[in-house]
């Protein structure tokens, strides 16, 4: 499984997205507002998803806030982390 | 968070010259000059503008039960003096100097503690008191203050160092900013800084807020400080400053919260919190009726407010 489809597991686990398969997220949508729905108070629900699944601490909220954008910006910026740790 | 739909506003009832008449006062006149003013103009506000006594009618009916319309009108000029007196006394510190207001910490040290755990600290307060101008004295605490605050286009009154030419003593953060001010707040706590909340009004977003009794109603209060608190683990103070006199003003630490981690997404996890909080405010309004600033009501359920 690739981090994509992990988050979006994780996502949908995590922030109760029941309604919501996988297929449904698309990569590049909005996380926040339109497209997955999601509101500020789940931006801290996700610094601690980011944490507790991949051992990411998001220490500069600068980087959180571009990697927020979408599932492929997260995927990407857990990726470049993980390769660097 | 977002900052749309919300039932108040930070609007004052003022207008530009007003605020200027007060402020040219407090320069050439006085701050003595400047108290004895607003008793007669409390008293216009509160005998000929409808809209003030409305304003201030859900708390009063609420905190003065049975209470007939006279004794009612005078507790509405109370209250509108009780706001008149600390936006005065934010523009004396501001024209005058921190000599000519005095603010008093209580639990300083108990809040070094809290900060010393090297997770920054989260201190919720009310609209209540001049709770700006209490946030001065927290720079004795020698760490970076950051206050979530919206201030709409069009306010009037200024906080005290707009007054000057001084560096303000606190960052502002925008709830109407990026994510409702989110990821800032986090990466204050991060950087072990103070991050103060007010815990009394939500921002407008339904789920971001849990149910609570206050004064034999129902109001709704923000989860986020406790969510916060609980992703991060910092510990929270519950603080509330109130004017003892004339031109004094204590900030008293009223409660220590730790909120425990991994509470998830419902609001309902984090509802006892704000059980908790809305306690004290209760017995704070209790002990100082004059001083509770919420000037819409509450109360209502959402559209009808």
């Amino acid at each position: 499984m690739n981090t994509k489809e992990k988050l979006k597991k994780i996502l949908i686990e995590d922030l109760n997205l029941e309604e919501l398969t996988p297929e449904d997220i698309d990569d590049n949508a909005p996380l926040f507002g339109e497209g997955l729905g999601l509101d500020s108070l789940d931006a801290v629900e996700l610094v601690v998803i980011i944490q507790k699944h991949f051992g990411i601490e998001i220490k500069n909220m600068e980087e959180g806030r571009e990697a927020f954008r979408s599932v492929e910006a997260l995927a990407a910026y857990v990726d470049q982390r993980l390769a660097t740790t | 968070m977002s900052a749309t739909s919300k039932p108040w506003s930070s609007r004052s009832i003022g207008s530009t010259w007003q605020h200027n008449v007060f402020y040219t006062l407090i320069r050439c006149g006085g701050k003595q000059a400047a108290y004895t003013l607003l008793l007669f103009v409390v008293l216009y506000y509160t005998l000929f503008r409808p809209e003030v006594r409305n304003r201030s009618r859900p708390y009063l009916k609420r905190r003065f039960p049975g209470r007939s319309s006279l004794p009612l009108l005078r507790d509405s000029y109370l209250l509108t003096l009780g706001i008149g007196r600390t936006l005065v006394d934010r523009a004396i510190l501001g024209i005058s100097g921190p000599d000519n207001i005095n603010v008093s910490l209580e639990g300083t040290s108990m809040l070094a503690k809290l900060l010393a755990e090297g997770r920054g600290l989260i201190l919720i307060t009310a609209h209540v008191g001049c709770w700006q101008l209490a946030m001065s004295s927290l720079t004795a605490l020698d760490t970076q203050v950051n206050l979530l605050i919206h201030r709409e286009e069009g306010d009037l009154d200024r906080h005290f160092f707009e007054h000057g030419s001084d560096k303000p003593p606190y960052r502002i953060i925008d709830p109407a900013g990026y994510l409702g001010g989110t990821l800032e707040m986090l990466q204050v706590l991060k950087n072990r800084e103070l991050l103060c909340i007010m815990g009394d009004r939500s921002m407008g977003s339904e789920r971001s807020t849990v149910s609570v009794a206050f004064l034999g109603g129902s109001v709704k209060l923000p989860i986020s400080p406790y969510k916060i608190a609980s992703a991060t683990g910092a510990p929270v103070a519950v603080i509330f400053p109130h004017r003892s006199k004339s031109g004094v003003y204590e900030l008293q630490v009223a409660k220590i919260m730790r909120i425990p981690g991994n509470l998830g997404r419902s609001e309902r996890a984090y509802l006892p919190f704000a059980r908790e909080f809305i306690t004290v405010l209760e017995a704070f309004v209790a002990e100082n009726p004059y001083q509770f600033f919420n000037f819409y009501d509450m109360w209502a359920k959402q559209g009808e407010g």
